[in-house]
């Protein structure tokens, strides 16, 4: 972003130059304009939820627009407590946690095999893992429905956690791999040289040298996992175990008339993700380009 | 030099690779168990003839059979998923390289503060970014209608979800309102990797930014384009979760696409085995699009 924004600014010099000073303020007058005005259909639909939330539903059929008359913050207490997102708040933290950790953890021993040790059939293992990248959970659904009843594990977390681990690995792994492929080997070997064991080597120069892209990797998974729908739709059953998004998608049946309602519980979901998302912004891009590029 | 690298590779003994493979071992145990097994799994259903209890009847190919020749609402689903991937190549693409040279490209002020903004409904879940849209589209208290009936165009309000001809554009407008934020950034960051002095040819030259953008840029970006294009085709041929949520492929299958009809197939109508096909069926489209993808980044990286 640095970059982006010293980038910008010879630009803007150079269209100084070009255009005076008067010419280049009245073009970005208008290209701000744009970017305003296109910022609108974004605007547009959270504010309208921002305001829908607090009002009560007597007011939203006769004010459906506007702002707010009477602020009803009571609608936040009533689904938190009436429906149920105290409940899928936690579930979804205690989902997010393990796949986290174990993503983190695999994904990191794997990177580093793949791009720093030498072995046997290398290549037809590093494909096998590239077959995960494009293939969706959705495809999937119907064989770990019935792998994950055998295993007596529908409608517990682990129906949750180990497909989205399974899923995200082969992203962690070709992520991590090509950052650490980009190693200085100068470091490497002096570490080595000074005795540094196999794990050494991996805690004390790798995991902190690797630390922004585990940084990326560990927001995108907590992201993925935060908003799986397919998985907790099909394999969970019982309302105790459902995490936000499958919560807010039963809510939406079961209080299909009350929408001031619904949309705080639309907040209540989506709040830590995009607070998650304001800052760590660098890494979310850094990780969309970084994933598309590779 | 490659080379002989490649060859010392292959000849690392076993017993040397006992490291990499233990360090590998969770990753691949954890993958094979609830990804690759589940794939295989997945094939074998395709086969049978099953109602999710009681015993398998092998069936061989006669479920792809089925479906490719008597299940009308296959081709129903599969038309919708191609006007949906036709559509997604387009309108998502276009607003994102719009947006990218808006902002890279022109002077303004707070760049930084209207990406946070483009990209925000991308960081969103489906069933947030359905609810948000449900209440956008909703015929009484929607905004879309109040909007429409508060600058006196009563008349073009209506129940959009409702409407068999409009329910799937309703519903790829909100598919692209998420995606485009993606196209966004992609872009923004190969525009940002070009050379300066390029672009300052053409501006010597009076090419104002769409005529910057075709002829100057375009050339330098074709990688990152046909990366976009393949992984936007992609996410839109497996588009599941906003119309499952928002519609469910109605009303009258009006909205149907192939990974619903996978959904109804095997969870609803207690068909495992066609359900099974069809996500097959959907999976090597998939792959075929990724192969694609790959030979053409290739080509044109070799360029």
């Amino acid at each position: 972003m640095e970059l982006a924004r010293r980038g910008a600014e010879k630009e803007d010099a150079g269209q100084v130059t070009r255009l005076g000073l008067w010419g280049f303020r009245t073009r970005r007058l208008w290209t701000t304009f744009a970017a305003v005005a296109f910022s609108l259909f974004v605007l547009v639909p959270f504010t309208w939820v921002i305001f829908t939330s607090v009002k009560s539903q007597k007011e939203l059929s006769h004010n459906p627009l506007g702002v707010p008359m009477d602020w009803q913050w009571g609608n936040f207490a009533e689904a938190w407590t009436r429906g149920h997102f105290d409940r899928y708040f936690l579930n979804s933290i205690l989902v997010a946690i393990p796949t986290v950790a174990l993503v983190l953890v695999c994904s990191t021993l794997a990177a580093y095999a793949f791009s720093l040790m030498e072995f046997r059939g290398k290549n037809v293992l590093f494909i096998i893992f590239l077959v995960g990248l494009t293939i969706p959970l959705s495809i999937l659904i119907i064989p770990l429905f019935y792998e994950l009843l055998s295993l007596g594990l529908l409608n517990t977390y682990w129906a949750l956690v180990l497909p989205q681990v399974a899923k995200t690995l082969p992203f962690g792994i070709l992520l991590l791999r090509s950052f650490m492929e980009d190693f200085p080997t100068e470091i490497l070997d002096a570490a080595r040289i000074d005795g540094c064991s196999t794990w050494g080597l991996l805690y004390r120069v790798v995991v902190p040298l690797s630390a922004p892209a585990l940084t990326s990797l560990l927001v995108f998974t907590f992201m993925w996992t935060w908003n799986q729908f397919v998985l907790p739709v099909v394999l969970i059953q019982d309302d105790a175990m459902r995490t936000l998004p499958v919560g807010l998608n039963f809510f939406q049946g079961r209080f299909v008339t009350d929408i001031p309602l619904m949309m705080a519980g639309a907040i209540i979901s989506f709040l830590p993700i995009v607070l998650m998302y304001v800052f760590f912004q660098r890494q979310f891009i850094k990780g969309i380009t970084a994933g598309a590029f590779k | 030099m490659q080379a002989s690298r490649q060859k010392a590779t292959r000849e690392v003994s076993w017993r040397d690779s006992a490291p990499a493979y233990l360090f590998i071992a969770p990753a691949f145990i954890l993958y094979a168990l609830f990804f690759l097994w589940p794939l295989l799994h997945l094939v074998q259903l395709s086969t049978v003839k099953w109602k999710g209890v009681g015993p398998k009847v092998f069936v061989g190919l006669k479920n792809y059979l089925h479906i490719l020749t008597s299940d009308p609402k296959f081709w129903l689903a599969f038309e919708h998923n191609v006007i949906w991937l036709f559509a997604a190549v387009v309108v998502p693409i276009v607003i994102g390289m719009f947006l990218a040279v808006l902002l890279a490209r022109t002077p303004m002020h707070g760049r930084l503060l209207f990406r946070t903004i483009y990209f925000l409904p991308q960081v969103l879940s489906s069933v947030v970014v359905a609810v948000i849209w449900r209440g956008m589209y909703n015929p009484n208290y929607g905004a879309i209608n109040s909007i429409l009936r508060g600058i006196g165009l009563d008349f073009l309000a209506r129940g959009w979800l409702g409407d068999r001809a409009l329910v799937l554009p309703a519903l790829f407008i909100a598919w692209s309102w998420i995606h485009y934020g993606f196209c966004m950034v992609i872009f923004i960051a190969a525009l940002q990797s070009i050379d300066e002095v390029y672009f300052d040819a053409a501006k010597v030259d009076g090419a104002n930014a769409l005529q910057q953008t075709w002829y100057v840029a375009l050339p330098f970006i074709r990688g990152p384009l046909a990366t976009v294009i393949l992984l936007t085709a992609i996410a839109a041929f497996q588009v599941f979760d906003l119309v499952f949520i928002i519609t469910k492929g109605g009303p009258a299958g009006a909205s149907l696409v192939l990974s619903v009809h996978m959904y109804d197939n095997a969870f609803r109508y207690d068909k495992v085995g066609q359900g099974a096909a069809l996500a097959v069926f959907l999976g090597a489209l998939i792959s075929v699009l990724s192969i694609i993808f790959l030979r053409v980044r290739r080509r044109l990286e070799a360029d």
